[in-house]
């Protein structure tokens, strides 16, 4: 017999990455408090650079004054992984979900998150594939179309999965992304022979794999 | 699904208990029955060990734990002389591009901090219980340690998790 799961899916425009982070700790909150159910965030972010728990601020290869100058923040956050850009065209997913209901542990739940990646890549004829060990993040060859960097605290999932559709990616220059020398990034647009669908679409396809990969048995749709 | 049923009637007849020989950390699934659960350890619910000694209680992540998490690279830890409370976070272990919080497991004041963790984070994969323990507490009542489950408790409760 298997439990009835639902996940509240939440969509956004683009938003600032500390008005995210906000609500996020907010939802990881509620959700430990058992106010609310699984739910996934879905949005863009405006120009954004961020650091993980282990500030390796050595991969940002310019100023902090040269990003304020190019429109972009930085921001240090609590999430595992290196360096990274978000931006617009770039899809960005934040699940908050609690692990031991899911049943997954870190290391699966990382996994689940590359795998929905894949697969809507694939929708695109794009053939992705998860990077060797210590190269987490989805690749097209050795070019990186899907980051991933997770929190989890008490057992609550909060940050997630970083999916390019068509983000700029000359703002990738001034970063070793995810601390990664001597590899590139890419985009859906890049890889893809096919017209893509307005982002809006992309970004539900991400959800209903993420809910069929996480095994959830529907989703309840907010638009913000 | 039948082998998964009997490796975990296995584990639980065997008790798998282990003094400090690690063995490798087979590849597949069903590898996490196998988690080792030393006797004469405290646990939570939320996976980390203490051990009492005195007026000093160790505390790290369990075998369960770690083979979930995946290989840890990075670990974050308080300084001594920190106050800790029971479920709180005393820090966080990062693998796989995941950090995750560690909860205290007791309250108390942070007396020692293992130092090896910084250069060698992987200690907690390969020796969960001995060279990968992370902090050392005073405790401040330790009638706290009362409520926490023993290794039969805490064997159960990894059982029904991985059930899922």
């Amino acid at each position: 017999m298997r439990l009835q799961r639902s996940l509240e899916a939440c969509k956004f425009g683009i938003i600032n990455y500390f008005d995210a982070l906000k609500l996020q700790e907010r939802l990881v909150s509620d959700r430990k408090s058992g106010k609310i159910l699984d739910a996934i965030l879905s949005l863009q972010h405006p120009p954004t650079y961020t650091l993980g728990k282990r500030q390796t601020d050595h991969n940002l290869l310019v100023s902090e004054a040269d990003l304020k100058t190019m429109g972009a923040e930085l921001h240090y956050t609590e999430r595992g992984g290196d360096i990274t850009f978000h931006g617009p065209r770039q899809a960005i997913l934040y699940p908050i979900v609690s692990l031991r209901d899911i049943g997954f542990g870190a290391r699966n739940y990382v996994e689940g998150l590359e795998s929905v990646m894949i697969e809507v890549a694939s929708f695109y004829g794009v053939n992705a594939h998860a990077g060797k060990t210590g190269e987490t993040g989805v690749w097209v060859g050795d070019r990186k179309i899907g980051a991933i960097g997770v929190r989890i605290s008490s057992g609550i999932t909060s940050h997630g999965l970083a999916f390019n559709i068509d983000p700029d990616l000359r703002y990738f220059k001034h970063i070793v992304p995810c601390g990664i020398p001597d590899k590139g990034v890419t985009s859906l647009k890049r890889e893809t022979e096919m017209e893509l669908p307005p982002d809006e679409v992309i970004h539900e396809q991400l959800i209903h794999c993420f809910a069929k990969v996480f095994r959830f048995s529907d989703i309840q749709w907010k638009k913000q | 699904m039948a082998l998964k049923l009997w490796a975990s009637s296995a584990a639980n007849a065997l008790r798998i208990s282990c003094s400090g020989a690690r063995t490798p950390f087979p590849a597949f699934s069903i590898s996490r029955c196998f988690s080792s659960v030393i006797d004469g350890l405290k646990y939570t619910s939320s996976h980390e060990w203490v051990k009492h000694e005195g007026s000093v209680a160790t505390i790290g992540i369990t075998d369960h734990a770690q083979g979930h998490l995946g290989e840890v690279v990075f670990v974050e830890l308080p300084e001594s002389g920190v106050a800790v409370a029971k479920g709180g976070s005393f820090g966080a272990v990062e693998s796989v591009k995941a950090t995750s919080d560690v909860n205290s497991p007791v309250s108390g004041e942070v007396i020692e901090v293992n130092p090896k963790l910084t250069e060698t984070p992987g200690l907690i994969n390969s020796s969960p219980y001995e060279d990968g323990w992370m902090i050392k507490v005073k405790p401040s009542d330790p009638s706290e340690l009362n409520s926490l489950m023993g290794s039969k408790e805490y064997t159960k409760l990894c059982e029904e998790e991985d059930a899922h």
